[in-house]
């Protein structure tokens, strides 16, 4: 097993560095300048003073020797100075981790909390008016736009009802372990987040326990005389469940990414957010800094994934 | 059916009739906690009360709270409430008036001198002394990453210390027997000097050993106290920063204008503009400003007074005059054409709802600047932008499309992608134009490419929609001046992306801006700015487009609330909150 995960981090390296180097190229290729999109509008700024913020951004440089300055700066973990916030990119870029996680954990709780009952349950009543609902949520919850529902939400709940708050992880002047003030306001997206989640887990959850259903040993427990509860969650369920487990390894990673509109339509403080407004202001190192942080999520995750893989199926590691 | 089935589709039901009901409500429903209530207005007569909270809603967080190194509105509204300066521009006229310092100007305009007011001090008891404003010029001149050198350049000696040629600044002398006091004296007569002048006044105690002989720039650059300031001289203390959501600042309680009444002001980060409305409506927001488009919806809350003032600038259609594909552009009878040929105040209903005002010539109506000569008004004559294209040469074809020399007037409106009301203005303007005779069609683009291409003088664009911003001084040099248009040849870059030039309005502006009689008396320059308001009036290189008006809505409750178009938080410390 050391060696299986040796040479998955090994393969890993390749991957990131890749990743790097194209998101660098199209960040740097696309239309505009940073630096003359920083001090547009502003009143008597000079040639000199373009050509002084260039440099002390290291952006006079050709691209390539800035890549190589940046590759061996990001292997310290040092992704330079934002261009707007005149800090380390990598730092402020942490600073923003706790609240998307937060978010992406709630909503992946909520995944398997409400996606699997309801998958469960809509295999246990196959046919009948839930099971159809449930098959309906499944669709609508793929089509409905994350934007289009949290705008929704927050005009209902938040400015009609004024059950909920519009935006933000926690209402002025609280203290920051308000924790049900801080559940009131993960609530919306948590929702929102995890809708795609719940429908996914729902949908592969029916399809398994149907199947898990109609297997032999499920017939044998049956003939046992087992209770009807021990069969399903006992039985059934374990072994429905897991697809659903092996799949959980790029879900994490999928969260976060996910988290971008969702963060945008709340106003939530996360990496989404965050990264979109850096995009927008061209503030290349918290881009590049905050697509090498998902990319490493996304690299582990799978590897996480292919681990468990190997656990369940021990043909997968010896290839 | 079973009990259970039943059950269930009741509590469907349950839920949709919620919904519906929800949706269906109008927005005066019950008022957040905390929010205040409709007849919380107060008169004038009423004595302050002293405690609470003011929130601000904003869209972008600050990136910094450093002076030196603001380029953004929000980090500029934080700083503004942090440290205080020795001038402020007067709300409603722009003209600079005193705040913490007295000043006077030599009748030649190249001495200046100043005063800090024997009250004013800083958040830890020391005065604020002529040293605190030298260790700002200062901390510019070092900086590697301020923007804001230039805005110094001609303080004599200024330009040696900038360049590590000199550890002191001759231009500055502080009075040895006064620490108050102090005179810069310029290398040439700059009327938008005493604007620029105000720059930043840092404690020294805090931020002098960043600017000492072998500091580097980077040692005031990252400074720790540009993200928590320990020391302050506004009526605020900085008490916590968390990113991307909100900073909280703390009343100042030594204030030199007095304490503020409330405890604490806290500029909240939200999304997007909708995310203000609706936080606006719900209570979760005090103050901020709305967008045209909801203005309509929030004028149904009873809980928030608007507020509307012109802001300080214009959205335009800006033409290249040096086109070599859209050439009718060169000619100021086809660029009059097209000002006579859109219906401006159509427009402007249609596209901000009516909340704007047009604009025919550069400087806009609230800025002391603005000719009140007699201006052209380019109101909407149809026949009249027919007879100037005629008269121009460019007549209709058999498909309708005018043409000359036979090529045919084409034009494509380039504006930033993603702003809603200027590829709504394009769209119009194309619509207008093609009435006209000319194949006219809008193309958003990324607005950093844009820019780009504005300022290197790209010659691809043809005619583009963007806007100006007027604050500070009316000084329209970087915009109007023939030295500022760009040349790709020689690599020169500016603003004067329209290629228009005109020697007697770069006369008007050299003497707007560096007279040679050294008057830089408002009336002298506001004489020099009309000749150079009429010959942009004349040849027409901007549609001048409109002016916005700025819809500020704030909670009923917050009284003393008083924003204009040069100022908002001018006079936060007599702010309070009606309970």
């Amino acid at each position: 097993m050391r060696n299986f995960i040796i040479r998955r981090l090994l393969y890993a390296i390749p991957t990131l560095i890749g990743i790097s180097i194209i998101t660098f190229v199209i960040v740097r290729l696309s239309p505009g300048d940073p630096i003359r999109f920083f001090v547009f509008g502003q009143r008597d700024i000079t040639g000199e003073d373009i050509e002084r913020l260039r440099h002390a951004y290291g952006l006079d440089k050709p691209i390539p020797l800035q890549y190589v300055d940046w590759l061996i700066a990001m292997v310290q973990l040092n992704f330079g100075q934002s261009f707007i916030y005149h800090q380390d990119a990598f730092q402020l870029l942490l600073g923003r981790v706790p609240a998307t996680l937060q978010l992406a954990v709630v909503a992946l709780a909520l995944q398997l909390l409400v996606g699997v009952p309801l998958g469960v349950i809509a295999a246990l009543k196959r046919g009948t008016w839930s099971d159809g609902m449930i098959r309906v949520f499944g669709v609508a919850g793929h089509a409905v736009p994350a934007f289009w529902l949290g705008l929704v939400l927050i005009i209902v709940f938040a400015v009609q009802l004024r059950w909920l708050p519009s935006q933000g992880m926690l209402t002025v002047g609280k203290d920051v372990w308000d924790l049900p003030d801080r559940l009131r306001h993960i609530l919306l997206p948590a929702f929102v987040l995890s809708l795609t989640g719940i429908a996914n887990y729902s949908r592969i959850l029916r399809t398994e326990t149907l199947d898990v259903l109609s297997q032999d040993f499920v017939r044998t427990a049956h003939a046992k005389g087992l209770h009807e509860r021990t069969v399903v969650f006992v039985h059934a369920l374990r072994n429905a469940l897991i697809p659903v487990v092996t799949a959980l390894g790029g879900i994490l990673a999928g969260l976060v990414g996910g988290a971008l509109v969702v963060e945008q339509v709340f106003s939530w403080p996360g990496v989404g957010q965050f990264t979109f407004q850096a995009a927008i202001a061209k503030d290349y190192p918290i881009v590049q800094a905050a697509t090498m942080f998902v990319s490493a999520l996304l690299v582990a995750s799978y590897l996480l994934r292919d681990i468990a893989y190997a656990i369940v199926d021990p043909r997968i590691k010896a290839g | 059916m079973t009990a259970k089935q039943r059950t269930g589709k009741v509590l469907i039901a349950v839920f949709a009739a919620s919904i519906l009901v929800a949706t269906a409500c109008t927005s005066g429903g019950p008022t957040a906690s905390g929010a205040p209530s409709a007849t919380a207005a107060a008169s004038a007569t009423d004595k302050p009360q002293q405690g609470g909270r003011i929130i601000e809603g904003t869209i972008s967080d600050i990136a910094t709270m450093q002076p030196v190194l603001v380029n953004d509105t929000s980090s500029g509204r934080i700083t503004t409430l942090l440290y205080d300066t020795i001038l402020i521009q007067d709300p409603k006229t722009g003209e600079p008036v005193s705040r913490m310092a007295t000043f006077s100007i030599s009748p030649d305009s190249l001495t200046y001198t100043f005063e800090i007011k024997a009250n004013v001090n800083w958040s830890d008891g020391k005065p604020v002394i002529a040293q605190d404003w030298l260790t700002g010029l200062m901390a510019t001149g070092k900086s590697a990453k301020t923007v804001r050198k230039s805005n110094f350049q001609d303080i004599q000696g200024f330009n040696d210390f900038k360049d590590a040629k000199a550890t002191t600044i001759t231009g500055v002398t502080i009075d040895a027997a006064n620490p108050k006091k102090w005179t810069v004296k310029m290398a040439k007569v700059s009327c938008p000097a005493i604007i620029q002048l105000i720059g930043y006044t840092l404690p020294t105690q805090v931020f002098g050993k960043y600017v000492t002989a072998t500091s580097k720039p980077e040692d005031i650059d990252t400074a720790v106290e540009n993200t928590a300031p320990t020391v302050t001289s506004g009526p605020f203390t900085f008490k916590e920063w968390r990113k991307g959501d909100q900073i909280i600042l703390a009343k100042n309680a030594t204030y030199w204008q007095g304490s503020p009444n409330v405890d604490e002001y806290v500029y909240k980060v939200v999304a997007n503009q909708t995310a203000i409305t609706n936080g606006l409506k719900t209570g979760e927001l005090t103050f901020g400003s709305i967008q045209a488009k909801d203005l309509a919806d929030v004028q149904t809350v009873d809980s928030v007074k608007i507020t509307k003032y012109q802001n300080l600038g214009y959205t335009f259609i800006g033409w290249n005059t040096a086109s070599p594909s859209a050439v009718g552009l060169a000619d100021k009878r086809v660029r009059q054409a097209l000002a006579y040929g859109i219906d401006m105040d159509a427009v402007i209903k249609a596209v901000v709802f009516g909340e704007a005002t047009k604009q025919v010539a550069h400087h806009v109506p609230v800025q002391w600047a603005y000719p009140t000569v007699a201006l052209e008004p380019y109101k909407y004559d149809k026949a009249k932008a027919q007879q100037l294209l005629k008269d121009a040469g460019w007549v209709a074809g058999s498909d309708g499309i005018l043409a000359k020399d036979g090529k045919k007037f084409s034009l494509t409106i380039a504006t930033n992608s993603g702003n809603q009301e200027r590829e709504t203005l394009a769209q119009v303007a194309a619509d207008q134009y093609k009435q006209l005779g000319i194949q006219a069609t809008a193309r958003p683009e990324a607005f950093q490419g844009l820019v780009t291409k504005l300022t290197t003088g790209d010659q691809t664009l043809e005619a583009t929609i963007i806007g100006w911003s007027l604050g500070g001084d009316p000084d329209p040099y970087s915009i109007w001046h023939s030295s500022q248009i760009p040349n790709p040849a020689t690599k020169v870059e500016g603003f004067g992306f329209t290629f228009f030039k005109d020697a007697a309005m770069d006369k008007a502006i050299e003497q707007g801006r560096n007279p040679t009689d050294g008057n830089c008396s408002t009336a002298a320059r506001k004489a020099n700015y009309e000749t150079f308001n009429k010959i942009l009036n004349e040849n027409q290189p901007y549609n001048f487009g409109y002016s916005n008006n700025v819809l500020a809505v704030s909670q009923k409750s917050l009284q003393n609330f008083a924003p204009a178009p040069f100022q908002t938080v001018y006079n936060v410390q007599e702010w309070w909150i009606k309970k």
